[in-house]
């Protein structure tokens, strides 16, 4: 970018000849501020200066409604109870297997739904359309619906496995089942969002030339193998984005957790931002909430960075 | 959304959004000398609600110098939003709150005691668990209308099908009893789970209010009340283990259903007793008549405990006009709005005088096994301390995991940690120095 | 190529029985997933529409969930109407979603823009810490913002932002994941046509407005439908910064039956479908347009 409007620049003193480059320059760094100005001034004010108070908090004994002991500085007491805190470390766990679960599982499922949803027949228009339904839909009535349905005595998915197996599979616990819990989550998140990765992957599909596959068969590929190497390849960047963007999303998993499970059973649900929201308001612990806020910045940061540059040296090439 | 954006919408909009805003957030104007009291009052029965409006309605019309704002909050997220009013200074000038909630509240300075506005003669009026859950530290912070009754609803038929016997507060179920009545109830045709816990309340206050009996029951409790300070041997001492276990093994053996789907398990005929509040009476009687019961509290070893306490109104420190705000409290106490509220919901009124007269409540009446149960002692209140909002989020969770198959002693351990660590961390809650 | 006009005709008609067989499997298929993404919806509305409670815990466990039948009746919409300010609670929440989306577009594509064209100190070190900020979830900056908003002033001369519109729009006009999925739309968009502009001696201002947003309709589309989504659902603000219900959006709705006895799990149906049906024939109504921008975006991702 810079490169770019420095030729420019150069240009225009080069076909002018009048000295107004320092003008142009000092008009094109108003303009970007200019253009810059309303959303950091908001940011700063409404995220970054927050995030700092919470910075700031997690060094403090700070509780939600102040009381009579004082706000004071408790060094690092926070953070060392966090890494003796069964709770949070089950809440990490929770979220990376969340990750590690949804990411590939719902990507494939994408893909594999664009796909599928790409053919030129009659009527997939209303297909990609019902696919991408739940996606519109809040995430809370979805909580709602969903509970309903993994009931364990009445709920409908219990019934149709037992429709289904003619009997033998028993009434599955669920939510309220330790090792059922989570994956039943995991299901219902996967349900809602795969929709718009669909989307996105269809897209992207769409915009592989047809010239490629053709190569492809005159080389004497059949189907598999054009999509291992025509098909993945042009897909790369579509996929990364969706990679990070859902890895980010994974973790701050909160509004399905809330209505769902309350973090049970046994945490087996419980999230960081779960456990957060619990400390800070339920608990009245807001410099321990913090503290935990503190921590998953920075853990989900190094996650992402470490994403980015795995994928850009793979890139390379 | 078209990207073509006329150079006048823009400005428009802006133009059109600061009105609103400021428009919005003007507050009410205030009238020639009337006050305005603002009130808070948590969501709950539709009934409940009637009758406050109705009651308030009342107000107004003999006390034409005092306007009721009252604001309805959704009961489920009731006390996360006081607490966030609390943070903004934006508190009411009167608001309820549920039980043991009042303790923190009082000791962050936010109510003002009551003692001045209360004679004696009120005070001796009022139940003494009333008396003894409104005040803190020495001092009288809050006042409710209505104390609450926890017992054992039964089907009589069901009862009598399988020869259980029929208790009274002076000789109810022993913990032998308690069991094999379950056994036999869950032989009895028609009767899925005998017992109904209300689990579909969900994780919520109803754990600690509706369960901690138990402990107290079976002899434990949820913190050593001599001096508060700590949880530990005595939520997880043998007794209070031995009561989760016994608790555990309802589920175990098939006596509770852990997630029952809606609320009507016991008015389906699908349980033979409910243990639950007063405040499902209205809803029971309707269903079921003449066939239902409602029956004391087992003495599962060291005497029939059950829960008290209930929603109580208190005076915030930040109100202009607390001699007026007390007006309005001391309208909402006075009998016949206590009639009115509790004929509503089924609660146990806490006025004597409304006792008395009352078909439900006094000697005879149906309900009358509440009243006998707050009065002899039977009903434990909930601790009386500001770390209450730690105490009951830490039982609630042991109680989920422990109906969902965890380690009895190893979730109360697990729990007096909690309890015992706020508690230090706020240097044991000293009582304010007033 | 090398493929006669003969060899085409048999070969489509030797395939013919087959090719059907393959277009009846994949229908089979199709209509199998629709219905596994259709049925909790589905099901939210046809239980919505039935007024005895009873039926409806009952029917939960059979295929009858999905059958309307039984006591049919728009009884539980009126029960939310009578339960609470429905009218009031979606006029908020429309209003405010749409004012944040509305200002969203607008300071976020020019953020982004800036960021994508320009040449400033510093450019480098926004974007890393633009991208950074896309990770901290709102939860954790919840309490600090309260204690803030809660001491700003406004234009009617109030001194804090509690129980307003503005508290509720104004924090979440700037959105660090808008401005990324802007700034990656930008950056694909070839520079001939402002570099063009630019030696015209056109201002950027000109260029952002007359040549980038036309072209970008696509992502504007994709951010507004994302922030629209993303803040319809907003509970845990709206909750803390609003008491009464002048300013409440319609999640806080939701609250007001989790907590009533009894749960009344109709009326829960028919406030959840009342808020998704309209969203979803908005959606009907532009979906191929919708699709295809979401598309485009993430093509350029």
């Amino acid at each position: 970018m810079s490169a770019e409007t420095t030729i420019t620049a150069e240009k225009a003193r080069a076909t002018s000849g009048k000295p107004r480059t320092t003008s142009w320059q000092r008009k094109e760094m108003l303009t970007a501020w200019t253009f810059l100005l309303p959303a950091s001034l908001l940011l700063l004010i409404f995220l970054i200066i927050p995030f700092f108070m919470a910075i700031y908090f997690s060094f403090t004994n700070q509780t939600l409604i102040p009381g009579p002991i004082p706000t004071e500085f408790v060094g690092f007491r926070n953070f060392a109870r966090l890494l003796q805190d069964d709770t949070f470390h089950r809440a990490l766990l929770n979220n990376f297997l969340f990750g590690i679960i949804v990411v590939p599982v719902q990507t494939t499922f994408a893909l594999s739904l664009a796909i599928l949803a790409n053919q030129k027949i009659r009527g997939i228009y209303v297909f990609r359309t019902i696919y991408f339904s739940p996606v519109v839909t809040t995430i809370a009535v979805i909580s709602v619906v969903w509970s309903f349905l993994y009931n364990p005595d009445q709920g409908l998915i219990n019934h149709f496995l037992k429709s289904i197996s003619f009997g033998h599979i028993p009434n599955l616990q669920w939510l309220n089942d330790v090792h059922l819990a989570l994956p039943a989550i995991i299901i219902m998140s996967i349900w809602q969002g795969v929709g718009f990765q669909m989307m996105i992957y269809l897209a992207g599909l769409q915009g592989i030339p047809d010239s490629l596959y053709e190569a492809a068969r005159v080389d004497g590929a059949g189907r598999w193998k054009q999509f291992l190497n025509v098909t993945l390849p042009q897909l790369r960047n579509t996929t990364i984005f969706v990679v990070i963007a859902t890895t980010i999303l994974a973790f701050k998993l909160y509004t399905q957790v809330a209505i769902m499970t309350q973090g049970g059973p046994e945490n087996a649900t419980i999230t960081s931002v779960y456990y957060l929201v619990q400390q800070g308001f339920s608990e009245l612990h807001v410099g321990y909430a913090s503290a935990i806020a503190v921590i998953f910045f920075l853990i989900v940061l190094v996650i992402s960075i470490l994403q980015r540059t795995i994928i850009k040296e793979e890139g390379q090439g | 959304m078209s990207s073509k954006r006329p150079g006048l919408i823009l400005p428009l909009l802006i133009v059109l959004a600061l009105l609103l805003a400021a428009c919005g957030s003007q507050t009410a104007p205030g009238s020639n000398g009337k006050v305005t009291i603002k009130l808070f009052f948590h969501s709950g029965q539709g009934s409940e609600r009637n009758a406050l409006s109705a009651s308030l309605k009342a107000f107004e019309a003999s006390n034409p110098n005092i306007i009721v704002d009252a604001i309805q909050l959704p009961e489920g997220s009731y006390t996360d939003q006081v607490h966030a009013a609390a943070l903004a200074h934006n508190l009411p000038c009167l608001l309820d709150f549920d039980g043991p909630y009042l303790y923190n509240f009082a000791w962050s300075g936010y109510l003002i005691p009551l003692d001045r506005y209360v004679s004696a003669s009120m005070k001796a009026d009022f139940l003494p668990s009333i008396i003894q859950q409104g005040t803190y530290a020495g001092h009288l912070y809050s006042l409710g209308q209505f104390d609450s009754g926890l017992g054992f609803y039964a089907n009589k038929k069901y009862l009598m099908e399988a020869g259980v016997r029929i208790p009274t507060v002076d000789h109810p179920w022993t913990l032998s009893e308690l069991n094999v009545a379950l056994a036999k109830l869950k032989k009895v045709p028609g009767v899925t789970f005998p017992l109904d816990l209300k689990m579909n309340y969900g994780q919520g206050e109803w754990f600690t209010y509706g369960f901690s009996p138990f402990l107290q029951s079976f002899g434990g409790d949820l913190i050593n009340r001599s001096n508060y300070q700590s949880a530990d041997g005595m939520l997880n001492d043998p007794a209070s283990v031995a009561a989760m276990t016994w608790f555990q093994g309802l589920f175990k053996q098939g006596y509770v259903n852990p997630k029952p789907a809606g609320d009507t398990d016991f008015t389906d005929g699908k349980s033979a007793l409910s243990w639950v509040g007063h405040w499902v009476y209205p809803t029971y009687s309707q269903a079921m008549g003449s066939n239902l019961l409602a029956l004391p509290a087992a003495n599962l070893s060291q005497g029939a405990k059950t829960g008290m306490g209930s929603w109580n109104w208190g005076i915030t420190s930040s109100c202009k006009n607390p001699d007026q705000a007390w007006t309005v409290l001391n309208f909402l106490l006075s009998d016949h709005e206590i009639v009115r509220m509790t004929t509503a919901n089924g609660a146990v009124p806490a006025r004597k005088s409304v006792i008395a007269q009352s078909p439900l409540f006094a000697q005879g009446g149906a309900l009358n096994v509440y009243v006998q149960q707050l009065q002899n002692g039977v009903a434990v209140p909930r601790p009386i301390t500001p770390a209450y909002p730690t105490i009951t989020t830490a039982f609630q969770v042991a109680v989920s995991n422990i109906v969902a198959g965890a380690n009895v002693k190893s979730e109360l351990d697990a729990a007096v940690k909690k309890i015992d660590r706020d508690i230090q961390d706020n240097n044991g809650y000293p009582p304010p120095s007033s | 190529m090398a493929v006669t006009v003969r060899q085409q005709i048999s070969a489509r008609k030797r395939s013919t029985p087959r090719k059907l067989a393959w277009l009846i499997g994949n229908y089979i298929l199709l209509v199998i997933l629709a219905i596994f993404f259709l049925f909790p919806i589905v099901f939210m509305v046809v239980s919505s529409l039935k007024s005895n409670e009873e039926q409806l815990l009952s029917d939960l466990s059979s295929l009858k969930a999905f059958i309307p039948y039984g006591t049919i009746s728009l009884g539980n919409y009126s029960g939310v109407f009578a339960r609470l300010p429905f009218g009031q609670y979606m006029f908020n929440s429309v209003f405010i979603v749409t004012m944040i989306v509305v200002f969203g577009l607008f300071v976020n594509s020019l953020i982004a823009y800036a960021l994508a064209r320009m040449n400033f100190p510093g450019r480098r070190l926004m974007l890393a810490v633009m991208i950074a900020l896309i990770i901290v979830p709102f939860e954790s900056i919840a309490v600090p913002l309260l204690l803030m908003v809660n001491n700003l002033p406004w234009f009617d001369g109030s001194t804090t932002w509690i129980d307003s519109y503005q508290v509720q729009i104004i924090p979440f006009i700037a959105d660090a994941f808008s401005i990324f999925l802007f700034y990656q739309f930008f950056i694909g968009i070839p520079k001939e046509l402002e570099e063009a502009a630019l030696v015209d001696g056109a201002s950027r201002f000109r260029m952002y407005w007359r040549l980038i947003v036309p072209l970008s309709r696509p992502v504007f589309a994709t951010v507004a439908i994302l922030q629209f989504l993303t803040h319809i659902g907003d509970f845990l603000w709206p909750l803390m910064v609003t008491t009464g219900d002048t300013f409440r959006p319609l999640m806080i709705g939701l609250q007001v039956f989790f907590g009533q006895q009894p749960r009344s799990w109709g009326e829960i149906m028919a406030f959840a479908s009342m808020i998704t049906i309209p969203i979803l024939i908005v959606f009907l109504l532009f979906q191929r347009w919708f699709m295809q921008s979401v598309a485009s975006t993430g093509i350029k991702g």
